[in-house]
């Protein structure tokens, strides 16, 4: 329960952070995609039922939140298959952080593949090949680079929140 | 991998209730219930982080402008107090003044009724959108598809409004299009499109026509003016592109709105009957061998005409 309240902030959070500084930052790129990191590094710790429900409801809020324009449901169809993705790894023994890094790697592409590959079915012409090409080296590259510092820190906070589970 | 049939279960739960929504908001053409909702909903909390985050935010945005703010910030002064008046900017930056003031410099010449607003969240979506939330909403008499300027020109239009916040497309947005009339011409008429990752082009229409390198393109009014007024300036061409064996030539156009880094923006409300033609378009871009005057008029006579009050 704890855990579901600090996931909520957490990911809330993320969301206002991507529209109001992350999306306006002169980055080169698109930048990272925080509220996949925050999904992924959640359902690491808590398996892949709760990485599933996390990236759903994640990802109906990202799709309602200005300034949004695409078809309601494509990022929570993203991020759940993310975040269930992510959680199956929850009992490997002995993540290492590589492990770690490649799990947000695999997340975030796979977020971008089914986003935009829903969007090829709902005929949305901003999904173009060279589109998903940047989208995707972009996206995963920025999640990794944050991924060593987000994802301890996530993790530690959950722990604390619900010791012992 | 323990319980993974009810992980499994879950998931396949979760995605067909995500296509469920996907079919209804695609059949339904978007703006659904829930999307209101999270408009009503999200869009003050967006206004709020707004509020908190924006001095970080347009700390790293301006650090690529500070020179060419310096030397307007004596200008800039003088006019603080009027602008504070009219946009009530509580945190006014110099970026932000000579934003503003170029904004109201634009409206005023067209004689366009704006609301002023400024940008409190972008859009992305994985990088695919390039959309903006304003904070002015239907409670300050925005509507859908209303033109969107700032100080340089065609910003977007409005997307959906909420009570407080609307969401605009921008004009780099490769879903945006906008009727376009090149500079000085009757009927030379076509549309820019936005590229997203790609650039602005632009499609002359009519196989007389022809488009030139630095030619400036303005907004064609939208029958009502919705969703554009007319005469906004968009950017100049850049380069034609050959486009053998078609009806249509097309070039790529450069934007004379900086997308990336807008702040202060006005949603047209109002329009004069009539707007002149070209009185908006900043000074032509076509190189010329005096440095970069700012001014058209002090250097467009190069012609050794006899000046009776030049002489000493």
């Amino acid at each position: 329960m704890r855990r579901s309240l600090l996931a909520a902030a957490v990911v809330l959070t993320a969301l206002m952070l991507q529209a109001v500084v992350v999306n306006r930052l002169p980055v080169p790129g698109y930048g990272p995609d925080l509220p996949v990191l925050v999904v992924v590094a959640f359902a690491l710790g808590a398996g892949p039922s709760y990485g599933a429900l996390l990236g759903f409801i994640t990802g109906v809020a990202a799709d309602v939140l200005p300034p949004a324009d695409h078809t309601l449901g494509r990022l929570a169809l993203a991020y759940a298959v993310a975040g269930y993705i992510a959680g199956l790894v929850e009992d490997v023994e002995e993540r290492s952080v590589l492990t770690t890094v490649a799990v947000v790697a695999v997340g975030s592409g796979v977020a971008v593949i089914l986003y935009a590959g829903v969007g090829g079915l709902v005929a949305d012409h901003r999904v173009t090949a060279s589109a998903v090409a940047h989208s995707l080296v972009s996206t995963v590259i920025y999640d990794v680079v944050l991924a060593p510092f987000v994802v301890p820190l996530i993790a530690l906070a959950a722990r604390r929140a619900e010791p012992a589970a | 991998m323990r319980d993974n049939r009810r992980a499994r279960l879950i998931l396949a739960m979760l995605l067909l209730t995500a296509f469920t929504l996907i079919t209804l908001d695609y059949r339904s053409g978007g703006g659904g219930p829930l999307r209101s909702i999270g408009n009503a909903v999200f869009g003050p909390v967006e206004r709020a982080a707004n509020a908190v985050a924006h001095p970080i935010g347009s700390f790293f945005s301006s650090l690529g402008h500070l020179s060419s703010y310096k030397s307007e910030n004596d200008r800039l002064k003088a006019q603080n107090q009027r602008l504070l008046q009219q946009l009530h900017l509580t945190n006014a930056d110099k970026a932000h003044l000579a934003a503003a003031d170029k904004l109201l410099n634009l409206a005023g010449r067209a004689q366009f009724r704006i609301v002023a607003a400024r940008v409190v969240a972008n859009g992305s979506s994985l990088g695919f959108e390039s959309t903006a939330t304003i904070d002015v909403g239907s409670q300050d008499g925005i509507k859908r598809n209303q033109t969107v300027i700032d100080g340089d020109g065609l910003v977007g239009k409005t997307l959906s409004v909420g009570p407080t916040t609307s969401t605009i497309l921008l004009g780099n947005d490769p879903d945006f299009t906008a009727g376009a009339r090149l500079e000085g011409s009757g009927q030379h008429v076509g549309h820019v499109d936005g590229g997203g990752r790609n650039p602005m082009t632009f499609t002359l229409l009519g196989t007389q026509a022809t488009m030139k390198v630095g030619d400036q393109l303005v907004t064609y009014a939208s029958i009502g003016d919705r969703p554009f007024v007319p005469e906004v300036p968009i950017g100049h061409i850049v380069r034609v592109q050959p486009t053998p064996g078609q009806l249509f030539s097309s070039g790529i156009v450069a934007p004379y709105v900086d997308f990336g880094s807008i702040d202060i923006v006005g949603v047209v409300v109002g329009t004069p009957r009539t707007v002149k033609r070209d009185s908006l378009l900043p000074p032509s871009p076509t190189p010329s061998p005096s440095a970069g005057s700012p001014s058209p008029s002090a250097s467009s006579s190069p012609s050794g005409s006899p000046s009776p009050t030049g002489s000493p």
